[in-house]
C-alpha cells in the first residue's frame, strides 16, 4: 500500500486521537513541572448574613484572588521542577517509613495507599476474570444447544449493564442492612457491616469487577472454542489423554492469544478502577489511583484546585501502567515483527 | 452437529457443570432483578427489612396497587413471548427484509419496532383489558406492585428527553466510530510498514489511559471554546461546552484505540487476495474497500458496533461533566438523581430510572447475541 | 363517561389559568440557572420555570461548573444557585453581578435579611437558611426520662442510655461520610469548642490543644454510631431516622420536612428538632449557619439580568413558599414555621457562627475531610493526625495561592 493511501485511510483516526488524547497528554506532562495559581490578596470586607429575622454584618479580612483592571483574576505560573512529583510521592517519608518497616505510616501516604490498593486489585482479579471466564465458556460449551441462548443471555448482562448502575445496585444490596448483607448475617450468625471496615469494602469491590468483567472474558473464550479443532482433541483423545490434559495441552494452547488478549484488557482496566470507588462510596476506606488524580481536579466549596498535583499524580499513574504493559507490549512487539 | 464421541462426557462432570452455571446465573441476574422489584414497590416496601415485604409489598398492596394473579399471567406471558420473539423470529425477519449492504439499519429498526411493541402491549393495551376482566371476575390483588415510579420518571421528569439524548450521542458515537475505524482498521491491516506498527503500539498506550486525566482538561477548554475560537472562526466560534456533538467526538477519541485494534484483526482474517483481485479488475483502494471489502465485513462491523454502543451509552464520565442539562443523556441524569440530596421516593424513582435504562441493552443483546458470538468466533478473536 | 371528561377538561383549564397566574409576566428571554438539586431547589426552580423560556439544571455537582461556567463569556448559565460556600469562588473570581439596581427596581418584596452584602454591594438574594441541629425521637426519650440534651458531653450520656435500653439499632446518626461531610462535622467541632482554622496569614492553626479536643470527642460520638458512619450522608442518615434505626442525630433543617412524610417514614409525629448541642458547657452551638439563594452572572448582557432577575423572583415568591412551606426554614414572607422547624430556630438564637466563606477555609475543610478518617478507624494517633490535616492543608494552600 502506498504511503499516501495508507494516510488518507488512517488519518481520521489518528488526527481525533491526536486532538483528543495526544495533545491532552503533552499538555498534562508539562503541566505537572509548573504551578499554576492565582495572585493573592489581603482584603478587608465587611460580609452580612440573613440570621432568622435579623442580619449579622462584620468586618473582617480574608485572602483572596486580585483582581485585574478587566476584573479578571490574575494567574501566576511558576517552574517548581519535580516539586509537584515530591508533593505527591514524599520520598523523605516514604524512605523512612520504609527503613523502619512502618506499614501503617507509610500507608498514610495518599499515593502509596492508592497504588497498593490498585495493583492489589489488579492482580487478584486477574486470575478470577480470566479462571471464571474460562470456566464459563466450558461449562456452556457443554451444555445442549438450545439452553445455550438463554445462558449466554444471562451471562452477559452484568458486562452490559451501565457500571454507575451496576455498582449502585451492589451498594444497596449491602450498604446498611441490605438484603444480601442479612442473608450473609443469617448463614454466619454474626453482626455484618460491610462498610465498616477495609478490607470487607476491597472485597466487595473486586467481587463487583469480577461479575461484572468475567462476561467478557467469557464471551471471546466461547467465541475461541467454538474454532478448536476437534480432529486435535480427538488425536489427544486417542493418545490416551484424559480429559485434563486435553484441556491443559490442546485448548488451553489454542486459547492462549485470547487469554493473553483478555488479560491485557483486563489490565488495563482494572488499573484504572474508578467508578467502583464512586459507586460504592469507599473515599473514607479505599482510593485508587485514577480516583486520587480526579480528586485533586475536583474543586472544593471555595472552588480551590490542585492541578498540577494532579497533572503529577496522572502522569505517575501513566508511568505505572506502562511498566505493567511492557511484557505484553514485547509480546505484541514480537508479534507484529513476525507478521511484518 | 454431533458431538464427537470423543467429547461425550461422564454424568458427574455433566452435573457439576449444571450447577456452576445455575449459581453462575444466579449471581448475574439477580442484582437486576432485585432493582427491578424495588422499583415497582412504594419505598416503605422497597427499603423494607424482610425481603418477603419487598416481594410481595404489603404497604403497596394496601395502598391499593397490585396485581391479580391474571395480571401476572399476562405480564410473564408477555415477558416470554418477547424474548422469543426476540431470539428466534427476528433474526429471519432482518435477513429477508433488508438487503444485505444495509442489514445494520435493519437490525436497529427491528430492535426499536420491537421495543416499542413491548410498550405498548405493557403498558398501554393490556393494562384496560386486564382492568376490565379482573373487575368482571372480582378477582382480588395478591401482588404489591405499582408502576407510578415510571410514569413519574418518564413522564413527569421528562426522561424520554434524555433518552432521545442518549439516543442521539449512542448512534453518533457508533456510527463515526464505525466510520473512521474501518479506514484506519483496513489500512492497518494491510500494511506492513513500521509506521502502521507505531501507530498501533502507542494506540495500545492510549487505550490504557485513565480517562479523568484527560476529560477534566477538556472542561475549562470546553467552556472557554467560543472565546478561544473567536480569532479563527470569527462570531461563528462555538460553545463546545453542552453540545452532543463534541462529547461524540471525545467518545469517538477515547474509543479509537480499541476499534481499530478489533477492525484490524477482522480485516486480517479476510484474504488480501480478494482485494488485490479487485485491483488487478482497475479498482482504487478506496472501491476495493467500499465494493469487495465491505460486504464481506459485517459481522466484524456489528460485533465491533456493539461495543461502541456500550461505550457511548454507558459513559458518565465524559457526559456528565461535558453536557448541560438541556442535552444531558441518561446516565449523568440518573446519577443526579441519586446523588441529589433526595428523598426515599426520589431514590425509587431513580431505580425506577435505572431500571428503564437496562431495558434497551436487555433488548440489543437479545437481537444481537448470535451476531455477537458468531462475530467473535469470525474474526477478532483469531488476530 | 363523557361528563367525567368535560369535568378533567375543566380542572385542567384551572390549572392552565393558575400556572399562568402564578408569574406576573410572561419571560421572553432564554435563560438557564444551575444549582443544587434539594427539595428547595425543585421548588424554587419549578416555579421559575412557570414563566416560559427557562430551563433548570438541578445537579449535585454543581460545584464542579459552576465557576467555569460563569466564567466563560457570555456566561453559560444567567442564574446560579449558591449557598454561602459556592458563593465563595464565583465572588473570588468576579464573575458575579452587583444587584443593588435590580433591587431597586423589582425587590420591594424582599425582606432586609434576604440581601446578602459583600462591601456594601447586595451579591446574591437569600431564599433559606440552613443548619444542622439536633433531631431525636420524642418517644424513647420521654420513655427513658431524658431531655434534649444541650452539650455533647449530654449527648454521649444520653446515647450510653439508649444503647443500654436496647430500643434502637443505633443510638446516634451521624452525616460522616468522606468526600465533603466528615470535613464539615469536624469543622463543626472545631469550631464549637472556640478554634479558628486559619490563622489570618492563611498558616493552619489546628494542631492544638481545641484540635485534641475535637477529635477525641469525635471518636467517642462514632462508638455509638453504624459502624459504617463513613460512608454516610444527609439522605442515608434521613433514611435511618424514618426506618426507626437511630435516636438522634445533628441533622441539616432541610431535612426535618421529611420524618413527617408518611409515604416513607415509620416514625411521623415521633421526630423532635432542638438546638445543636454545644461542644463546651457555655459555648456557642457546635454547627455553623448557612444560607442559600441565587446570583446572577456578570458575562450577560443587562436585558438578560433583568429577566432573569425578575424570573428568579417568581421562583422564590410567596405563592410557591405557601405550596412548599415544609421544604426548608424559608426566609421569605408567607412562611410559617412548622413544628420540625423549631429545632433549626432554637439554634440560631444561640448564636452559631456562620460558615466561614474563604479561599482558606475550603482547602482547610478538604484537609479535614481526607485526614481524619484514619485516626477514627484507630489506624491513626490524634497528634499524628492534626500534623497530618496541617501538612494536607499547607500543600493544597500552596496549590491555591494562599501561601508561598
Amino acid at each position: 500500500m502506498k504511503f499516501k493511501t495508507f494516510a488518507a485511510f488512517v488519518a481520521p483516526s489518528v488526527l481525533m486521537m491526536l486532538i483528543f488524547i495526544a495533545v491532552p497528554l503533552l499538555l498534562v506532562f508539562g503541566e505537572s513541572f509548573y504551578r499554576t495559581s492565582p495572585v493573592m490578596e489581603v482584603v478587608e470586607f465587611e460580609s452580612c448574613t440573613p440570621g432568622f429575622g435579623t442580619q449579622t454584618c462584620k468586618t473582617d479580612t480574608k485572602i483572596s484572588p486580585a483582581l485585574d483592571a478587566a476584573g479578571k483574576v490574575v494567574w501566576q505560573t511558576d517552574f517548581v521542577g519535580i516539586e509537584n512529583y515530591a508533593d505527591v510521592v514524599e520520598p523523605q517519608k516514604f524512605w523512612t517509613d520504609l527503613k523502619a518497616l512502618d506499614w501503617a505510616q507509610l500507608m498514610d501516604i495518599d499515593f502509596w495507599r492508592a497504588l497498593r490498593f490498585t495493583l492489589t486489585f489488579t492482580f487478584i482479579t486477574l486470575p478470577l476474570v480470566l479462571g471464571l471466564g474460562l470456566a464459563l465458556a466450558l461449562a456452556v460449551n457443554n451444555l445442549t444447544r438450545s439452553l445455550r441462548g438463554p445462558v449466554i443471555f444471562v451471562t452477559l448482562l452484568p458486562f452490559i449493564i451501565t457500571p454507575v448502575i451496576g455498582a449502585l445496585s451492589i451498594r444497596w444490596l449491602f450498604v446498611g442492612e441490605g438484603i444480601l448483607t442479612r442473608a450473609l448475617e443469617a448463614l454466619s450468625g454474626t453482626d455484618i457491616a460491610m462498610f465498616a471496615q477495609s478490607w470487607t469494602i476491597e472485597l466487595l469491590m473486586m467481587f463487583y469487577r469480577v461479575w461484572s468483567s468475567a462476561p467478557f472474558a467469557f464471551v471471546i473464550f466461547y467465541a475461541g472454542l467454538q474454532g478448536v479443532n476437534q480432529d486435535a482433541v480427538e488425536a489427544a483423545m486417542i493418545d490416551g489423554a484424559s480429559r485434563w490434559q486435553r484441556l491443559r495441552f490442546v485448548v488451553i494452547p489454542y486459547l492462549m492469544p485470547l487469554i493473553v488478549f483478555v488479560a491485557l484488557i483486563h489490565l488495563m482496566d482494572a488499573y484504572r478502577v474508578f467508578d467502583e470507588v464512586v459507586g460504592l462510596r469507599t473515599q473514607g476506606h479505599v482510593i485508587s489511583l485514577q480516583y486520587l488524580t480526579y480528586d485533586f481536579l475536583m474543586p472544593d466549596d471555595a472552588g480551590n484546585r490542585s492541578v498540577s498535583r494532579a497533572a503529577a499524580s496522572s502522569m505517575l499513574t501513566m508511568i505505572g501502567i506502562v511498566i505493567l504493559l511492557i511484557p505484553m507490549l514485547r509480546r505484541t512487539w514480537a508479534d507484529q515483527k513476525g507478521r511484518a | 452437529m454431533a458431538v464427537s464421541r470423543a467429547l461425550r462426557q461422564p454424568l458427574s462432570l455433566r452435573v457439576t457443570s449444571a450447577a456452576f452455571l445455575t449459581l453462575w446465573c444466579l449471581i448475574a441476574a439477580f442484582p437486576i432483578f432485585w432493582i427491578t422489584v424495588m422499583s415497582v414497590k412504594l419505598p416503605l416496601d422497597a427499603f423494607a427489612s424482610s425481603p418477603w415485604e419487598v416481594l410481595f409489598g404489603p404497604a403497596t398492596l394496601a395502598a391499593g396497587k397490585g396485581l391479580t394473579l391474571l395480571d401476572i399471567a399476562a405480564s410473564l406471558g408477555l415477558l416470554w413471548a418477547t424474548a422469543w420473539v426476540a431470539m428466534r423470529r427476528v433474526p429471519g425477519w432482518v435477513a429477508r427484509f433488508t438487503p444485505p449492504n444495509v442489514i445494520a439499519l435493519g437490525w436497529l429498526v427491528a430492535a426499536a419496532v420491537l421495543g416499542l411493541g413491548f410498550v405498548l402491549m405493557g403498558f398501554v393495551i393490556l393494562p384496560p383489558i386486564l382492568t376490565w376482566i379482573n373487575s368482571a371476575l372480582g378477582l382480588p390483588a395478591v401482588l404489591g406492585l405499582t408502576t407510578q415510579h415510571y410514569r413519574a420518571v418518564w413522564v413527569e421528569n421528562a426522561f424520554w428527553h434524555n433518552f432521545l439524548n442518549s439516543m442521539k450521542v449512542t448512534l453518533g458515537v457508533t456510527a463515526i466510530s464505525l466510520t473512521v475505524g474501518t479506514l484506519a482498521g483496513y489500512a492497518l491491516a494491510r500494511s506492513g510498514s513500521k509506521l502502521a506498527f507505531w501507530i498501533l503500539i502507542i494506540a495500545l498506550v492510549f487505550r490504557a489511559l485513565p480517562h479523568s486525566v484527560l476529560v477534566t482538561g477538556y472542561l475549562p477548554l470546553f467552556i472557554n471554546s467560543a472565546a478561544l475560537l473567536r480569532p479563527i472562526l470569527g462570531d461563528a466560534a462555538p460553545t463546545l461546552y453542552g453540545q452532543p456533538l463534541a462529547v461524540i467526538a471525545v467518545l469517538v477519541a477515547i474509543n479509537q484505540p480499541f476499534t481499530i485494534w478489533m477492525l484490524r484483526s477482522f480485516f486480517h482474517n479476510i484474504p488480501a487476495d480478494l482485494d488485490e483481485a479487485a485491483r488487478v479488475d482497475g479498482c482504487t483502494h478506496f472501491q476495493a474497500f467500499r465494493w469487495v471489502i465491505m460486504p464481506v465485513m459485517w459481522p466484524g462491523v456489528i460485533t465491533t458496533g456493539l461495543f461502541s454502543f456500550l461505550l457511548g451509552y454507558n459513559d458518565y464520565l465524559v457526559t456528565s461533566l461535558l453536557l448541560d442539562a438541556s442535552n444531558q443523556t441518561m446516565v449523568p441524569a440518573i446519577a443526579g438523581f441519586f446523588n441529589r440530596e433526595t428523598t426515599m421516593t426520589d431514590q425509587v424513582e431513580a431505580i425506577a430510572a435505572a431500571v428503564s435504562i437496562t431495558a434497551p441493552l436487555f433488548l440489543l443483546v437479545m437481537v444481537f447475541q448470535r451476531q455477537i458470538v458468531s462475530g467473535l468466533t469470525a474474526g477478532a478473536v483469531k488476530g | 363517561m363523557y361528563l367525567r371528561k368535560l369535568a378533567l377538561a375543566g380542572v385542567f383549564a384551572l390549572m392552565g389559568s393558575t400556572a399562568m397566574a402564578a408569574c406576573a409576566f410572561q419571560n421572553t428571554v432564554p435563560l438557564k440557572s444551575l444549582s443544587a438539586g434539594f427539595e428547595a431547589w425543585k421548588s424554587a426552580t419549578t416555579a421559575m420555570a412557570e414563566c416560559g423560556n427557562f430551563t433548570a439544571e438541578l445537579d449535585q455537582d454543581f460545584e464542579k461548573k459552576q465557576p467555569e461556567a460563569f466564567a466563560a463569556n457570555p456566561s453559560l448559565y444567567q442564574i446560579g444557585g449558591v449557598s454561602n460556600g459556592s458563593i465563595t469562588p464565583l465572588m473570588n473570581a468576579g464573575t458575579i453581578r452587583a444587584l443593588d439596581d435590580l433591587v431597586a427596581k423589582y425587590g420591594a418584596g424582599l425582606a432586609p435579611n434576604q440581601l446578602i452584602k459583600v462591601d456594601g454591594h447586595i451579591m446574591a438574594i437569600a431564599m433559606m437558611v440552613n443548619t444542622q441541629h439536633w433531631m431525636y425521637r420524642k418517644d424513647i426519650f420521654d420513655k427513658l426520662g431524658l431531655t434534649a440534651p444541650t452539650t455533647y458531653d449530654e449527648v454521649l450520656a444520653d446515647a450510653e442510655k439508649i444503647k443500654a435500653a436496647g430500643v434502637v439499632d443505633y443510638p446516634l446518626g451521624a452525616t460522616m461520610g468522606v468526600g465533603w461531610n466528615l470535613g464539615e462535622e469536624v469543622n463543626n467541632m472545631f469550631m464549637g469548642f472556640g478554634g479558628q482554622s486559619v490563622n489570618a496569614d492563611g498558616t493552619p492553626n489546628v494542631n492544638n490543644e481545641t484540635g485534641l479536643k475535637t477529635l477525641n470527642m469525635l471518636k467517642s460520638l462514632t462508638a455509638y454510631m453504624d459502624p459504617e458512619y463513613l460512608t454516610a450522608d444527609s439522605t442515608y442518615v434521613q433514611q435511618q431516622f424514618q426506618q426507626g434505626k437511630i435516636a438522634m442525630a445533628n441533622l441539616w433543617a432541610s431535612r426535618a420536612g421529611a420524618m413527617d412524610d408518611a409515604a416513607e417514614s415509620k416514625v411521623v409525629g415521633m421526630v423532635e428538632g432542638a438546638a445543636a448541642p454545644a461542644a463546651m458547657a457555655g459555648g456557642a452551638p457546635a454547627t455553623t449557619l448557612w444560607w442559600d439563594g441565587f446570583v446572577i452572572a456578570k458575562n450577560i448582557s443587562d436585558e438578560e439580568a433583568d429577566a432573569a432577575f425578575r424570573v428568579a423572583l417568581e421562583g422564590i415568591d410567596t405563592e410557591m413558599v405557601t405550596a412548599h412551606n415544609e421544604d426548608a426554614v424559608w426566609l421569605i414572607s408567607g412562611y410559617t414555621p412548622g413544628r420540625l422547624a423549631a429545632g433549626a430556630f432554637a439554634t440560631a438564637a444561640l448564636n452559631p457562627p456562620p460558615y466561614p466563606s474563604t479561599a482558606a477555609m475550603g482547602v482547610m475543610h478538604m484537609a479535614m475531610d481526607g485526614e481524619v478518617a484514619a485516626f477514627l478507624k484507630g489506624e491513626r494517633s490524634a497528634e499524628d493526625t492534626l500534623v497530618a490535616i496541617e501538612a494536607a492543608y499547607t500543600k493544597g494552600a500552596k496549590d491555591a495561592g494562599i501561601l508561598k
